[in-house]
């Protein structure tokens, strides 16, 4: 082993306290930002999965001006003949509004936004009928499924009841029908269908007289990477037909955008971090050379260059940083399998959507000892300047 | 190989400016033959300290020619003196100044390993070692051991290098007088083994008994001999 190496080593083992003080202060760098993008990655993750799931698919098929009046048939059938497509099911939204009374009496009108499913291929493309805390999803055109938000806005309707909903068509006419409440819905997280009625894609379709038209395709691939190509090939199949096709990111932008620049900044703030436990390399480096100072003499006296006085602290500061990166990393990995088994959610309510990046623990991981090693030149480049005989005369 | 291993030629060394100006060294002129046992006394603060700085080329001269080897090592850059005082110069301090974090046997080393010389590297330290009574306190830490024991080992740090010159700076001036005789005995031994240079700073000129030769320094001007009469001034 390299004297200069051997001696860096020798060094930081006889000053523990000081090797211990540097390694923590990396490593637990390290930890923020592990904790920082489980929790707030995983949050942002769980949101783009609740929303990909219950509101949007993979990709988004709508119509640019109005309605998709293509056969949804035909175009659910088109898109599962994609090998990278699960799943593709129709669906509508519109507004209904739905009347609160009290012995009889009208208290209040109220709208609520409304989506149709085709109550067969919609559990293959969405979890939403996982979200039924209390009966069972859509199964006839006469039932109907109710959001828990809405359920505490109608004052307490149960599973049986009946509900009447009233609705505009196309004509401008209002449609009302009442409907046998089958389940109610209830997600944590708040990007479910908690404040939404759901109903038969064709009931909703006959109620605002659009029999065959579609308000939206949402399709599941087997792998969401495949979004963009999937969207392209289809925008390139159908040139001539208004179609819109949007991936995930695009569709969900609007509820996605602020909540990526809070996690940029939630991220800063951890690197951040990382900087400040450069600085405690930095002191802990300065008072390690400090305490080294007639030791440097000595070695400048028998022969020792300014560059082999450089390589030692260097090398210390590489121990440091590799030390605290190995250990960071692992205090990381430990936290996110923690929160992986334990199914960790966000303020008791969404589950995280945890998952190892392992390009990001990767690029930590080697910040934090390029930091560390970086933090170690100042304190390095002065040991080097120690002249011999002054620093012999120090005791 | 020429009979002169250093030649000093008018040293003059000055620190400070005005006021607080000091002429550490005057014109300090001598040169050492290879094998001489030279002792330079002197009392605290006459400039023996900082003459031995300059033989040692820790501290450059603010005048005149340090020649090592025949070398004027006066213009030489910082990474040149390292090789220098390397290959040349052997040093023992008053604290031994071993590396704590080094055994015995890696402090002494040290020097090759800056040279990176490994060839008979440990086997030579090792012998130095058993040749300053060392052998079996080699793999100690040197926080551990005695200082007269750390003394040895510094002796034998000075020496692994083959240097032409050893220079110790008061090296029993932190020993008990009996660890101290041992210590002269030892190096007095050793420079006549190994035919070796000393240059050797000390106070305490009786410790030392008979040597090969002395030089006084008073007020920054070097006097051949223990007695100082202005005609034996040296002189280049």
């Amino acid at each position: 082993m390299d004297y200069r190496v051997q001696l860096a080593k020798r060094m930081l083992s006889n000053k523990k306290g000081s090797l211990i003080g540097a390694v923590l202060a990396v490593s637990i760098g390290i930890l923020v930002i592990h904790v920082n993008f489980v929790i707030f990655q995983g949050l942002y993750d769980a949101i783009v999965r609740d929303l990909s799931s219950y509101r949007f698919g993979d990709v988004l098929i709508t119509d640019e001006e109005s309605f998709i009046t293509k056969s949804d048939t035909f175009l659910v059938g088109w898109f599962e003949r994609i090998p990278y497509v699960e799943a593709a099911t129709p669906r509508m939204q519109t507004s209904a509004s739905i009347n609160v009374t009290k012995s009889g009496k009208l208290i209040e009108e109220f709208r609520v936004p409304v989506i149709g499913v085709d109550p067969m291929r919609d559990p293959r493309v969405s979890t939403a009928y996982q979200t039924i805390s209390d009966g069972q999803f859509v199964f006839s055109r006469n039932s109907i499924v109710i959001g828990s938000m809405v359920v505490d806005d109608l004052g307490g309707v149960r599973v049986g009841d009946s509900l009447k909903i009233k609705i505009t068509d196309k004509r401008g006419e209002d449609q009302v029908r009442r409907f046998l409440v089958s389940g109610i819905v209830t997600s944590p997280g708040g990007q479910g269908l908690d404040s939404n009625l759901i109903m038969h894609i064709d009931a909703l379709r006959d109620m605002l007289d659009r029999d065959g038209e579609t308000g939206e395709i949402l399709v599941k691939l087997n792998d969401p990477k495949k979004a963009s190509d999937v969207k392209n090939y289809f925008l390139r199949t159908f040139p001539n037909d208004d179609f819109k096709a949007e991936t995930i990111e695009e569709s969900a932008e609007a509820a996605l955008s602020g909540f990526r620049s809070g996690i940029a900044m939630i991220n800063m703030i951890g690197y951040f971090g990382l900087m400040s436990s450069a600085f405690a390399v930095v002191t802990i480096q300065m008072m390690l050379v400090s305490s080294k100072t007639r030791e440097v003499g000595v070695m400048r006296a028998i022969g020792a260059k300014r560059k082999d006085i450089l390589i030692i602290f260097i090398v210390q500061g590489m121990m440091i940083g590799a030390m605290g990166a190995g250990i960071g990393t692992a205090m990381g990995l430990g936290y996110t399998f923690y929160a992986k088994e334990t199914k960790m959610t966000f303020a008791g309510s969404i589950p995280l959507e945890v998952s190892y990046d392992w390009a990001k623990i990767t690029q930590t991981a080697i910040m934090a000892f390029s930091l560390a090693v970086i933090a170690s030149i100042y304190p390095s480049y002065k040991a080097t300047k120690l002249q011999p005989v002054e620093a012999m005369r120090y005791v | 190989m020429s009979d002169i291993v250093l030649e000093l030629k008018g040293i003059n060394k000055v620190f400070g400016q005005g006021d607080t100006r000091v002429q550490a060294l005057d014109n300090v002129s001598f040169s050492v033959k290879r094998g001489e046992f030279l002792l330079i006394v002197g009392s605290s603060g006459s400039g023996k300290s900082t003459l031995l700085n300059m033989i040692g080329l820790l501290d450059r001269p603010s005048s005149g020619q340090v020649m090592i080897d025949g070398k004027n090592t006066t213009k030489l850059s910082d990474s040149k003196i390292s090789e220098f005082r390397n290959s040349k110069l052997g040093f023992i301090f008053q604290f031994s100044n071993l590396m704590a974090d080094l055994t015995i046997l890696e402090n002494v080393l040290l020097p090759r390993n800056i040279q990176r010389s490994d060839q008979n590297a440990y086997r030579e330290a090792t012998d130095l070692l058993k040749a300053v009574g060392l052998e079996s306190q080699m793999n100690k830490r040197a926080n551990k051991v005695s200082g007269g024991q750390a003394q040895r080992a510094a002796i034998a740090r000075g020496l692994v290098n083959h240097p032409t010159i050893v220079l110790a700076d008061e090296p029993t001036g932190n020993l008990d007088s009996v660890t101290a005789e041992t210590i002269v005995q030892l190096m007095k031994s050793m420079a006549k083994k190994l035919n070796q240079t000393f240059i050797i700073v000390t106070h305490d000129r009786l410790q030392f008994g008979e040597v090969d030769r002395v030089i006084t320094i008073k007020d920054g001007r070097a006097f051949e001999g223990e007695d100082m009469p202005p005609k034996m001034e040296l002189t280049v």
